[in-house]
């Protein structure tokens, strides 16, 4: 293990979790819209926000890459603002953001539809707001849920490349994380190093998963007694 | 309060240390993409240098195809030494190098190379197309490859060796796909194969294209009088040593 092999884990943790705090507002928002609310467009939303979960990644970090590049449309607004993100570690956290969104909605959803709606209402006919609601009655029997989606969120972030590369190139000690480092160290034949990132990720996929599964099967648990 | 427990656990990795995310890096750091051919060559003058300067130099190395259009999209390089003058030229004409601000003085050599073990006798362009397989830098852009190409069809047989080309990202992945004995040939520079371990030169390209290296300090970049302080050093005398010494050639004295 080297200097250089814990920086690149460091920055991969970091960016990371700064994806996943960024999403996790957002993330809960739409599950718990999702779950609630029965309009016409709601299936034409779910599908954009699964997106990202069937399409190539660097597809989805084209999109970016076009929409945030000098002269593209939100580039511009960027430059202006003398805000730099592309090729930065900026760009890494866009990219595992957008990459992990998906899995943070869909556990967070299915963890509201789960909360009797006969609870909410009897929130609300006792005296509570519909925000007071959600946050005495909704987010205490769904946490375990949105929990097991955020970590899972947090590992697809953490293994995220396709779209990386193509907004936030493989510099290292800037933008270079385990999995772009993985791929720079094989394709110039350094084997053994690359082999030493990939133990790392094991380790931390490892921890990631088994969190997830525990939480999970806890709630499975608890729907079935 | 085992959220609670998350959100600290994840507060920690957020704000711990300082973030690349919200910390610019410090007006003393600059940013050089290079040319992969280069790697060892500006890593030991990079290092030199900061000594020297004290002004931290990082490096992403790679095709530079790859490296020029990532600058055309807003990457924040402030110097780029590219392979060859067509990506430099590129960036010319796209208004984010200025002419004055180029050094085009290094010059490569293209060798064969196959693995340590292989008995196969390469003696000229003919004998290569003769090969099942051919590692190539990808020939459609990336500079090595395109070179090579140019090489292979000067000597009329690229429509013979097209469609054996195992086309790579950049010119030291086909030097590795050579020492993994998976391809059992490969084009690359003379300096790739004189860092690279597990192959042996076959044969040296004598009649290749000019190669012609171009070096500029951006006339974007944030830390503008760093970056040319860097390109003026790797034009002296110091670095040109060491750009000889590994194999390169100084074609023009650096102005």
């Amino acid at each position: 293990m080297t200097a250089d092999d814990l920086g690149i884990l460091w920055l991969t943790v970091r960016v990371a979790a700064l994806a996943t705090v960024l999403i996790l507002p957002f993330g809960v928002a739409c599950g718990w819209l999702l779950a609630r609310w029965r309009g016409p467009g709601r299936i034409l939303v779910e599908t954009v926000l699964s997106l990202p979960l069937v399409l190539p990644p660097t597809a989805v970090g084209l999109l970016l890459l076009e929409a945030l590049r000098r002269n593209g449309p939100v580039g511009r607004i960027l430059d202006r603002a003398g805000v730099e993100v592309l090729f930065t570690a900026r760009a890494v956290v866009l990219a595992c953001a957008v990459m992990s969104l998906p899995f943070l909605v869909r556990f967070a959803r299915t963890a509201f539809e789960e909360v009797d709606p006969r609870l909410l209402v009897m929130a609300r006919t006792l005296g509570d707001s519909p925000a007071a609601a959600f946050r005495r009655v909704a987010l205490p029997l769904a946490w375990r849920g949105i929990l097991a989606g955020t970590l899972l969120a947090f590992s697809r972030a953490l293994g995220e490349f396709g779209a990386t590369i193509l907004v936030a190139g493989n510099i290292p000690g800037r933008t270079q994380t385990l999995a772009l480092a993985i791929f720079q160290r094989t394709h110039i034949g350094q084997d053994a190093g690359a082999m030493r990132l990939v133990g790392l990720t094991v380790a931390l996929a490892f921890a990631a998963v088994l969190a997830t599964e525990a939480l999970t099967r806890r709630r499975a648990r608890r729907v079935e007694t | 309060m085992r959220l609670e427990l998350l959100a600290s656990f994840l507060a920690v990795f957020a704000i711990r240390g300082p973030m690349p995310v919200t910390s610019a890096p410090p007006a003393t750091a600059i940013l050089v993409f290079s040319a992969a051919s280069l790697t060892e060559s500006l890593q030991e003058l990079g290092a030199a240098y900061e000594k020297e300067s004290g002004t931290k130099v990082v490096f992403s190395f790679g095709a530079s195809s790859d490296l020029e259009r990532e600058i055309e999209a807003g990457a924040p390089a402030d110097v780029f030494f590219s392979a060859d003058t067509a990506k430099m030229d590129a960036l010319e004409k796209a208004g984010l190098v200025g002419k004055g601000d180029r050094k085009d003085f290094l010059s490569n050599l293209l060798v064969v190379v196959v693995p340590d073990g292989s008995t196969a006798k390469i003696a000229s362009a003919k004998d290569l197309a003769a090969m099942p397989k051919i590692a190539l830098a990808d020939p459609a852009s990336v500079p090595a490859g395109v070179y090579a190409k140019k090489w292979l069809t000067a000597a009329g047989v690229w429509d013979e060796v097209s469609p054996k080309v195992i086309p790579t990202l950049d010119v030291r992945a086909a030097l590795a796909a050579v020492a993994g004995g998976d391809v059992p040939a490969g084009v690359v520079y003379a300096t790739d194969a004189a860092v690279g371990k597990g192959t042996r030169v076959a044969m040296t390209v004598t009649d290749g294209p000019p190669i012609l290296y171009s070096l500029a300090a951006l006339p974007g970049s944030k830390n503008r009088s760093a970056a040319e302080a860097f390109v003026a050093f790797l034009g002296g005398p110091e670095a040109r040593a060491v750009f000889t010494r590994r194999g390169f050639r100084v074609v023009s004295e650096a102005p």
